[in-house]
């Protein structure tokens, strides 16, 4: 066997040197593939997948990349894939799938458990880890190897609001969101039922997950929390719910920007993806809020809502003809350039430090919303596929209207919650 | 029993009677079925020895030609003067023999391991990237490897006709009849074996896209096919009932088995209430559009049974959105007709009023089926039993029970079997309208209304437990086939005893 | 004595007729609903309140002029064709089976009738990965043709209701025939296919609906190949997180486009529809 991938190599290496020697002439401004000598291969086809919102601009940004090789002959075809089912789809057939796609990181240990996924190329990763944030980094690692390019740094939810009903002082606490909305009796919408969402209740409480453990490496691990003070904040939040289950609603985002929109609105603000924030902020025009999420008083004390935050990245499908053109163009459509643009375009937030701090993203609400409330947040790194379900049951307990919420509840909740995670 | 007796009975001690005395026979029943299954592999092992020992026979007794055909197949027809046949033999020898060599036995020989090379990445210096070190793909070799054995069987299948057929026409020509010609056996196709004509194309499509993906299911359940197996990275392998023994294991909190357990009441309660609720009344309905002196027959059939014609994902998904704390029938229950000052959770508040929910919304998509279905046969019923009854003096609701309805169940048995399997695999209405919620943190990753069809497709999308959803779809077609079979016994009695011959 | 039980039976038709109608309403309400709301123009997904305020024909214009991101009209053009094909090919398959399970008296016949009852009580989930690549191995994945192929090929399993149809035509006829010098196959065609009219089009009608509704298989097997999709896996993108905000409107308006011919088919049909399956589903 190994005299076999010996052999496997020496051909390889063969083939590249050639494949260098080719590119070795078309010799072009871009600083990251000079360095690196690394050049795409000559008539390479590629495909991507971008979503539906970023298919335009990916194609532009891949003429661009084009253009940068005017004598590789390269072509690629951006094709419409929803982030959320990336990898399903790519598991379901590597062969038929993208070249390069962009998909948000809970998936990355399953595409890396499955094999599917080609890490970073050595000779970028270098790059690629300085000019990203850490987080980011963090998101896009896996076993100490960078496996991925992140694309950006919003794939979160925020606070948005109506400001005509509730003022920025009131956004500052859940208790005072609350209140605005009851005065004007409109409607607050979390979707509190969806794991996504309500894994921030116990995460609030001082929960974190710290990676995946055991065996098979499958396993969900939690860090040594406080059960009571995570009990606490759970009862705090149930008791919010409660007493305002007249104007709280558990039901999807998508009627955050329904209800804002009818006339007059019936809702006057809610916890929204960052996907949406376009919408919602044509809808609300000068009234639109956007914040960080609020606080919750939990026994006096106001604690900070911490929330579960998300990266989109930028992977290279193993099974691409095309390696070395796919890793550059990857490289090249998660740059800062490239960033930054879609910042401007369709306002997803960079995951660039310089992009980051660009006035573009200063000057745009949501995505400092989303970008302040990754201070405080649980990188979504390491899931486990069994996290969502039960967590989001967990969060649907909370607010069910029959539902026990004394202290011995809770902590069983928990406990099970935990234990069904960890699947034991 | 005589008639008359029997028809003195209420309905109730009429059910009793049937189903004592469907349940007295019931062990004898269960006896013969487990011995016709005997019968039947017994019957199995004794055709294929005799296969084999007219196999032997025939070699030994054949002349030249046919021992020649028992190695290159159509040999002993061509010979005999049947070309084209003794043709269609030899190529479909040489095609079995091509596939076996370029794709089948690659397969088949890791078969039993699954594959044992890990596909890796090896890092390429040069250019920096890393490189796919290719292995084995577990599934495609166990995809592959059940394909190529039903190839086999069937192959041998052919190849037993050929020896079979070799030796026929040997006998023909030694007893100085004429071959049969192909075109005669190409007619006969149209009249004798028509059947074979009929059936190879079904037949085929089925054993393709039916049979061997079932096969493939079942002997998933027999590996470790899980998130932390997945191919094309890494391989998995046979691990016997080991998955069995996981969905029986109880332990504390939400084990596998004490969610199989709760899916499988929760199953069989919503496929009665379904299958029963509907029945009754769409029964009902039916009645009452088609009875005497009720106008407007068309308007009123036509609004119920219009609801059958929407796709069914289309009418629920809007019901979803109805049913929501914000959604249209909130509204109109609060603000427009004020008959509740709160919204109704419908979905996912408590596992009672989403049980109900479901199944109040199965019944307005079920009804109109029935309806369209027991309409024709409500007016065949014999008038001169409704009108011995109304003789009687029996209001229309004895006489529905004691006349309609046991006719009707009489005649609909069948369609009410097919029916309840039906709700038991009802994925649509449970997936697209709660999605098995509420949950819970009781069950493994499934809700209150989740049933075992709606688990096994989250088992396969969410948590990638394809080992596990296999097994709970074989668990569930044990449970189809013993009530089917329970069913079926127990109406075949009912049905002797409505002959009261 | 006539004069009350007139009246008793006045009393019954009306309560009949106002349970009737009240029912009707019910069912048919959320119809209405779909139908209103999918010219409803003011609002975004949904709205907290039951009848649309303004209506325009805009999400049904946008539903066929704005098709660079969901392309409903070529998704519906991909439907009809797909059941087309499938519809021919379902209803030659069903009628060969149940004809010869019917009529045809051979060795294999009680078996295979057991094996087809046994196959339709596997839930088919865990199939599709294996369907998948078996079409992968043909070349066929991401292309209508695999679709026709899914839809078609094991509908020979839905053999009952015809073969129950089938049982009651009476066997003399076949007999006669035979007499005459008729092959099984002219009997086939020439006798028994003429009389099986309601039979055909039962399954002709369920067949064609079939692809109009699926959104699970079909969705593997077509991937991100958008210009091959179906109306079903079509109108079901529209509704999922990226989408639903601002498709709803269009999901509501497709669907309307969908249900419309279909109901007229039905209600077209309907006779034999209700002919084909009371005869043939419950005898037998």
């Amino acid at each position: 066997m190994k005299r076999i991938i010996a052999m496997i190599l020496a051909v390889l290496m063969m083939a590249t040197l050639f494949v260098g020697c080719g590119g070795g002439d078309t010799k072009t401004n871009d600083g990251d593939a000079a360095a690196t000598g690394l050049a795409p291969e000559n008539g390479a086809t590629l495909k991507v997948w971008a979503p539906d919102a970023a298919l335009d601009v990916f194609k532009g940004q891949c003429d661009k990349f084009i253009a940068q090789y005017p004598d590789a002959n390269i072509s690629i075809e951006v094709v419409a894939q929803g982030e959320g089912d990336a990898a399903t789809n790519l598991l379901n057939d590597p062969q038929a799938a993208a070249d390069v796609f962009s998909f948000a990181c809970d998936q990355l240990n399953r595409l890396s458990d499955a094999g599917v996924i080609m890490p970073v190329n050595t000779k970028l990763a270098e790059d690629v880890t300085a000019r990203n944030s850490a987080e980011s980094i963090m998101a896009a690692t896996l076993n100490d190897m960078l496996l991925a390019y992140p694309e950006t740094g919003d794939n979160g939810y925020y606070l948005v609001y109506d400001k005509s009903i509730i003022t920025d002082e009131d956004a500052k606490t859940l208790e005072g969101v609350f209140e605005a909305c009851r005065k004007a009796n409109k409607k607050f919408i979390i979707d509190a039922g969806n794991g996504f969402y309500s894994c921030m209740f116990p995460f609030t409480g001082g929960l974190t997950i710290e990676g995946l453990e055991g065996e098979e490496n499958d396993v969900q691990k939690f860090n040594d929390y406080d059960e009571a003070q995570v009990v606490a904040t759970l009862e705090a939040f149930a008791k919010l719910f409660h007493d305002y289950s007249d104007i709280f609603f558990p039901t999807s985002p998508d009627k955050i920007s329904a209800g804002l929109a009818e006339d007059p609105s019936t809702v006057a603000g809610g916890i929204d993806g960052s996907w949406n924030a376009a919408t919602v902020s044509k809808i609300l025009g000068d009234n639109y809020g956007a914040a960080k999420l609020p606080t919750i008083n939990v026994n006096g004390e106001d604690k900070q809502i911490v929330s579960m935050h998300g990266y989109k990245l930028i992977g290279v499908n193993k099974s691409s003809k095309f390696p070395n053109a796919s890793q550059l163009l990857a490289d090249y459509l998660s740059g800062a350039e490239c960033q930054l643009e879609r910042a401007e375009k369709i306002s997803w937030g960079p995951s660039n430090t310089t992009a980051a701090a660009s006035e573009v993203v200063t000057s745009n609400p949501a995505i400092s919303a989303i970008l302040e409330q990754s201070k405080y947040s649980v990188p979504q790194v390491n899931i486990s596929a069994t996290f969502w379900t039960p967590m989001g049951t967990l969060g649907n307990n909370l607010c069910k209207e029959d539902a026990k919420y004394d202290t011995a509840t809770l902590t069983e909740l928990l406990n099970k919650t935990i234990a069904n995670v960890r699947d034991e | 029993m005589k008639y008359i007796e029997y028809m003195q009975l209420n309905p109730f001690q009429r059910f009793w009677y049937n189903f004592s005395n469907a349940m007295k026979a019931f062990p004898g029943k269960l006896k013969n079925f487990f011995v016709a299954v005997g019968v039947l592999i017994a019957n199995f092992f004794k055709g294929i020895g005799k296969a084999v020992a007219g196999y032997v026979t025939r070699f030994i007794k054949g002349d030249w030609a046919v021992k020649i055909s028992y190695l290159i197949m159509g040999f002993g027809n061509m010979v005999k003067g049947q070309f084209i046949k003794g043709l269609l033999f030899l190529a479909s020898e040489v095609a079995f023999i091509a596939y076996m060599v370029f794709f089948g036995w690659g397969y088949l020989s890791k078969f039993p391991t699954l594959g044992t090379e890990v596909p890796g990445m090896q890092l390429n210096p040069v250019t920096g990237g890393y490189e796919d070190v290719a292995g084995d793909n577990s599934m495609l070799i166990l995809l592959y490897g059940v394909l190529t054995i039903v190839l086999i069987a069937i192959f041998f299948a052919i190849y037993f006709a050929s020896t079979k057929s070799a030796y026929a026409v040997a006998q023909q020509v030694a007893a100085g009849e004429k071959p049969v010609s192909f075109k005669s056996e190409v007619k006969d196709l149209l009249d004798n074996k028509f059947h074979i004509t009929l059936l190879a194309f079904p037949t085929l499509t089925i054993s393709v896209f039916t049979i061997l993906p079932l096969i493939f299911m079942i002997l998933i359940a027999f590996t470790n096919y899980n998130s932390s197996h997945m191919p094309p990275g890494k391989l998995f392998t046979w691990v016997g009932l080991e998955t069995f023994s996981e969905i029986f294991a109880m332990t504390e909190g939400a084990s596998k088995g004490a969610t199989f357990l709760e899916l499988t009441k929760w199953t069989l309660i919503w496929a009665v209430f379904a299958t029963v609720l509907n029945y009754l009344f769409g029964m009902i309905l039916a009645l009452m559009i088609n009875k005497k002196g009720i106008k407007l027959k068309a308007l009123w059939r036509t609004l119920f049974v219009i609801t059958v014609a929407v796709p069914q994902f289309v009418t629920l998904l809007l019901m979803n959105q109805m049913l929501q704390a914000d959604g249209a029938i909130n509204v109109l229950l609060m603000n427009v007709l004020g008959l509740i000052d709160k919204p109704i959770m419908f979905l996912n508040s408590t596992a009672l009023v989403a049980r109900i929910t479901v199944i109040v919304v199965n019944c307005w998509i079920g009804i109109p089926y029935t309806i369209l279905i027991t309409s024709g046969i409500l007016m065949n019923i014999p008038a001169d039993l409704y009108e011995s009854a109304t003789i009687d003096g029996a209001g229309p609701v004895r006489t529905f029970f004691s006349i309609t309805l046991p006719y009707m169940l009489f005649v609909t048995t069948p369609y009410l079997i097919t029916n309840f399997i039906g709700n038991i695999n009802n994925f649509n209405v449970i997936y697209l309208l709660t999605a098995g919620g509420p949950g819970t943190e009781n069950l493994y990753q499934a809700g209150y209304t989740d049933l075992l069809v709606t688990w096994l497709f989250n088992l396969t999308m969410n948590s990638l437990d394809y080992n596990l959803a296999a097994a709970v779809g074989i668990l569930v077609f044990v449970v189809c086939a013993t009530i089917s079979l329970i069913t079926f016994n127990l109406t075949k009695s009912a049905k002797n005893e409505e002959e009261f011959s | 004595m006539i004069k009350s039980y007139k009246l008793k039976r006045g009393l019954v038709n009306a309560f009949i007729y106002i349970l009737l109608a009240v029912l009707g309403i019910i069912w048919i309400s959320p119809l209405i609903y779909l139908v209103l709301h999918s010219f409803r123009d003011e609002g975004l997904a949904t709205v907290s309140y039951l009848l649309p305020k303004t209506y325009s024909f805009k999400n049904y214009i946008d539903l066929f002029t704005d098709t660079a991101t969901l392309n409903f009209p070529r998704w519906f053009m991909n439907t009809f064709v797909v059941a087309c094909f499938s519809c021919v090919i379902s209803t030659l398959a069903v009628l060969m089976v149940s004809y010869s399970f019917s009529r045809l008296r051979f060795k294999a016949r009680k078996p295979l009738i057991n094996i087809g009852m046994i196959l339709g009580m596997f839930p088919g989930f865990m199939t599709m990965i294996a369907i998948y690549y078996l079409l992968k191995a043909m070349g066929l994945t991401q292309t209508l043709v695999a679709l026709v192929i899914c839809y078609s090929a094991g509908a020979g399993l839905g053999y009952q209701i015809s073969k129950g149809f089938f049982d009651t035509i009476p066997r003399a006829l076949d007999e006669a025939a035979t007499i005459d010098g008729a092959t099984r196959n002219q009997i086939f065609w020439k006798i028994i296919l003429p009389m099986s009219k309601p039979i055909v089009v039962y399954t002709v009608l369920t067949s064609f609906i079939g692809p109009w509704t699926d959104f699970i298989l079909a969705r593997i097997i077509m991937g991100d190949k958008r210009d091959n999709y179906t109306v079903a896996i079509g109108l079901y993108t529209m509704v999922q997180k990226e989408f639903v905000v601002n498709y709803f409107k269009r999901f509501l308006a497709g669907s309307v486009l969908v249900a419309v011919p279909i109901s007229a088919l039905f209600l077209f049909m309907q006779r034999y529809y209700v002919e084909g399956v009371t005869a043939g589903g419950v005898k037998g």
